[in-house]
């Protein structure tokens, strides 16, 4: 995590020292580092010249940010019409309570972290989960919880 | 240009806002966003109005008046529009006290205090009756509530001191955010997220202290709703009067407004309109000055210290006491220390009182070491606070703006965010530091060397740091710098040297400079008396020259020295050492009107607010009830008014050889041993010679007097949290204090603010190594 803050710091000294790269610098560090972390936020508002309230400020206006470090994997449940009908809400609940974790945080082993997203563009696979790039289709809390044990 | 609105017919020179032209014109738009110092917003929607030929209803603070426009600002279709604003307003907002049928006799009975549910209740507004929303509901007439209630149930915010915050009673005007932004410069404030998640406060969940906040107040003071409320006057309720006074806790001696109810002070405010004023102010004129003269640890009674301990006697036995004491001690041989804070009147009878009275040279106040002498001496040149507006580039050294001087602070943000370039030496990371072009923070030992190598370049264009040659050139090029000098140089090690290199630094590139002190009156009381260095007056007192102490709100001791005879005048009880022969009370800034001589040079004059504590007095009434007799005769006293005596030039002590340089310890090399540098500061926040940051618990809790101040990734690497105990060691000396979490200094420092005024190392700075204390 360090080496990849570190490399992070020196890319961004080649951006100019201005409002504008505030938001190209706070996506580079997402992918970088996975999140927007204090650190990150102290870090940018001191290069910028900005306060660290800015610089949150404007980055948990878009939901692209997350603050919350990620886990090794990452299960997007899909609360789209078409999965809410067919029960994507009761997956979700499983994750929940047999993840004991909560949507936009991650496990306490860092292994998952849970998001719920509004769709995920494959309606007639409904319900969808997607962990990492894999899109699961047709799933129910059996399949889920199977699912889970490819993924450590 | 000329425009109609509502039928009258209005010609303007400037181009300006729908809103600010029907205003000028007293033609009145309800709004609860719109702000005269701040940029338009648009957000509460109330100030709509209808523009012939234009479709709907634009928002009247953000359209710009234009020639020919036809305006009409309160149509049925309008206010049909607003009522349907404030119900949308009042359904995030807990309103069932507006609407409460008891609502009018409430406010006198409180009869109905649970007439409503707690989640859903008014129960967390203030009870100053000062609610623009609750005005506009009333003007409108709205008595019903159409819309379902949307209770946010965010916790009330009361972990910062000084304000608490109730965000369910936002209404996201945005005037917090915006005043935090634009005119403090501090953008402390924010809206984070968006949408109906939209919070205000500060990046993620951090209080205010940790975000390095100021507690100016100004987000407090243009709250339209109870929102944000002060802590202190909460409950007091609402304010008699609204009167402009001074302030007297710096140098810079603000104008302030000051709120009464009862004969008691309830609060300060910028001065201007309630919710319009500005944040002028810094926190201690906003907050502490209330506090500090309501302080409930007063002198109520005279005391008098008989053999078996102190009774309390009347005023005429106390006076006849010190006459008794007075008339027995040859002249000569009095020691008068006065405080720097009293009003010019107070100030003129006290010298008056020690010359002819006490008849006695030894005047002084403990303030007055040969450091601030020569800080002052240097600070003869200063100019004034405008000469900002005009700088060519602003270099300070060694400010702590963070909780002081906000008229300076402003000034130099002002300045910088327009371009001006701003170099700032010293570690303390203050309000300003986010606009310099280059912080220096230096090793020890090696401030001077970064003031030295500006001299060099200076003299020779010489200089192997790219940055301070930046400096040094600005400086040289533009001819209107302006050097900020703060305080905190008179707690270094080789600060007296430094001051003299700065002079030089002044002196070569043209530069004005500006010196700001954390004393109230300081420059009227130099120019009133003439007084002798605080060392001086130590050695007499040590050498047993001294029969009496006279103290006139000063505390030069905490114990008492070797004298025969002390008296004590002050508002606030003595130190539990000093043991006074007799104890005066008298009273405070506030309790009797004065005058104040600035740092600028002008007299600023403000009236008794409040009534005094107990039976305390003012010090004019008290010298002259002991002047009363016939030794002491009461015709003469004083002769001069105040306005001859201040003859415009104030008289500085001269310092004897040798005591220029204040501690010139030599600075360690580092060690890998000691790897933390120690800044340490004497008190930089006092009244009357008490320690604002001990005597206020609020104020405590920033500043920190006593504790060490670390930055979280050191804590980290230390191990420790907020309050805990560590151990600080330097090779020769051990020292135990609590610790205190804080981003104000750069990680690879610690930072210390004394409680009783003196040093802890003798070197300043200095290498330390920090522990874990485990007890």
């Amino acid at each position: 995590m360090e080496k990849r803050f570190a490399s992070f710091t020196e890319e961004m000294y080649t951006y100019p020292r201005e409002e504008g790269s505030l938001i190209p610098l706070l996506q580079k560090a997402q992918s970088a580092c996975g999140y927007i972390s204090p650190a990150i936020v102290e870090t940018l508002a001191d290069y910028l010249q900005l306060t660290e309230s800015e610089v949150f400020g404007v980055a948990s206006f878009y939901s692209q940010f997350r603050f919350t470090e990620p886990g090794r994997h990452s299960i997007s449940v899909c609360l789209g019409t078409a999965c809410h009908v067919v029960g994507g809400g009761t997956l979700l609940e499983t994750c929940e309570r047999d993840l004991e974790v909560k949507p936009g945080e991650c496990t306490s082993d860092k292994r998952f972290d849970l998001n719920r997203v509004a769709c995920l563009g494959c309606c007639a696979l409904a319900p969808v989960v997607k962990i990492d790039d894999d899109i699961h289709s047709k799933v129910n809390i059996i399949k889920l919880k199977e699912m889970w044990s490819n993924y450590e | 240009m000329n425009l109609t609105i509502d039928n009258q017919k209005i010609e303007i020179s400037r181009p300006s806002t729908i809103l600010d032209v029907a205003g000028q014109h007293g033609i009145d738009i309800p709004s609860l966003c719109a702000h005269p110092e701040l940029t338009p917003y648009g957000g509460c929607r109330l100030c709509v109005v209808e523009i012939e030929g234009r479709n709907g209803y634009p928002t009247s603070c953000t359209t710009l008046a234009e020639e020919g426009m036809i305006v009409r600002t309160n149509t049925n279709v309008l206010q049909e529009i607003r009522r349907e604003v404030i119900q949308l307003i009042l359904s995030e907002h807990p309103a069932a006290c507006l609407m409460c049928e008891d609502v009018e006799g409430c406010h006198v009975f409180q009869g109905t205090i649970r007439k409503v549910g707690i989640t859903t209740g008014c129960r967390w507004c203030p009870k100053d009756q000062d609610c623009e929303l609750q005005r506009i509901v009333e003007q409108f007439g709205i008595h019903d509530l159409t819309l379902p209630g949307l209770y946010r149930d965010l916790p009330l915010e009361k972990y910062d001191p000084f304000f608490d915050r109730d965000y369910n009673l936002c209404i996201y005007c945005g005037r917090c955010v915006r005043i935090c932004t634009e005119y403090r410069k501090s953008s402390i404030l924010s809206l984070r997220q968006r949408g109906k998640l939209t919070t205000i406060g500060p990046a993620f969940d951090e209080t205010h202290v940790d975000a390095n906040c100021e507690f100016c107040g100004a987000c407090v003071s243009v709250c339209p709703t109870g929102a944000m409320s002060e802590k202190s006057r909460k409950w007091w309720g609402k304010p008699e009067r609204m009167e402009p006074s001074v302030c007297p806790l710096c140098s810079l001696n603000c104008d302030i407004q000051v709120l009464t109810l009862n004969e008691k002070i309830v609060g300060t405010l910028p001065p201007g309109k309630a919710h319009e004023s500005g944040g002028d102010l810094c926190v201690k004129g906003r907050f502490c000055l209330s506090e500090l003269v309501n302080r409930t640890e007063r002198i109520l009674e005279p005391e008098f210290r008989y053999p078996e301990g102190y009774g309390i006697v009347s005023w005429d036995f106390a006076l006849e006491k010190v006459r008794e004491i007075i008339q027995v001690v040859p002249a000569h041989r009095a020691a008068l220390f006065i405080s720097p804070d009293l009003t010019l009147e107070e100030l003129y009878t006290a010298g008056f009182f020690g010359r002819n009275v006490l008849e006695t040279d030894e005047i002084t106040s403990s303030c007055l070491d040969a450091g601030l002498i020569a800080y002052l001496k240097l600070a003869e040149e200063s100019v004034s606070l405008k000469e900002f507006e005009k700088a060519g580039t602003i270099f300070s050294a060694f400010l702590n703006g963070n909780y002081n001087y906000a008229p300076l602070t402003l000034a130099i943000k002002s300045s910088a965010g327009e371009g001006v370039p701003y170099y700032q030496l010293g570690w303390i990371a203050d309000t300003t530091s986010r606009f310099a072009r280059h912080r220096f923070i230096p090793k020890p030992g090696e401030a001077e060397s970064y003031l030295g190598e500006i001299i060099s370049f200076l003299k020779n264009g010489k200089c192997n740091s790219p940055e301070i040659s930046e400096l040094a050139g600005s400086l040289k090029k533009e001819k209107r710098g302006i050097i900020v000098v703060g305080t905190q140089i008179l707690s270094l090690s080789n600060g007296c040297v430094m001051l003299d290199k700065i002079r030089q630094i002044a002196t070569l590139t043209k530069s004005g400079l500006y010196m700001p002190n954390p004393y109230g009156n300081l420059y009227g009381m130099l120019s009133l008396i003439r007084m002798k260095p605080v060392e001086e007056v130590l050695q007499q007192i040590r050498e047993g020259r001294i029969d009496l102490l006279y103290v006139v709100g000063d505390v030069p001791f905490t114990e008492r020295p070797d004298v025969k005879y002390v008296i004590y005048q002050n508002a606030f009880p003595p130190p539990k050492g000093l043991n006074p022969d007799v104890a005066l009370p008298t009273t405070l800034w506030g309790e009797t009107g004065g005058s104040i001589r600035t740092d600028s040079g002008t007299i600023k004059r403000f009236k008794s607010h409040a009534v005094s504590h107990g039976y305390a007095r003012p010090h004019i009434e008290v010298f002259s009830g002991i002047a009363g007799t016939k030794k002491i005769p009461k015709a003469g006293f004083p002769q001069k008014t105040i306005r001859e005596a201040l003859s415009g030039a104030i008289s500085l002590p001269a310092t004897g050889p040798g005591k220029q340089a204040l501690s010139a310890g030599k600075s360690p090399a580092p060690d890998r041993k000691f790897p933390y540098v120690l800044i340490q500061e004497k008190n930089p926040h006092t009244y009357s010679n008490l320690n604002l940051g001990v005597a206020i618990s609020a104020f405590g809790e920033l500043v920190m007097p006593g504790h060490l101040i670390l930055h979280p990734m050191d804590a980290g690497k230390v191990g420790v949290k907020q309050g805990d105990p560590v151990i600080l060691h330097t090779p020769a000396k051990k020292l135990r204090c609590k610790a205190a979490i804080r981003k104000i200094i750069p990680p690879g420092t610690v930072y210390l603010t004394s409680v009783n005024g003196e040093l802890e190392f003798e070197n300043n700075p200095c290498y330390v190594t920090i522990k874990r204390d485990h007890v």
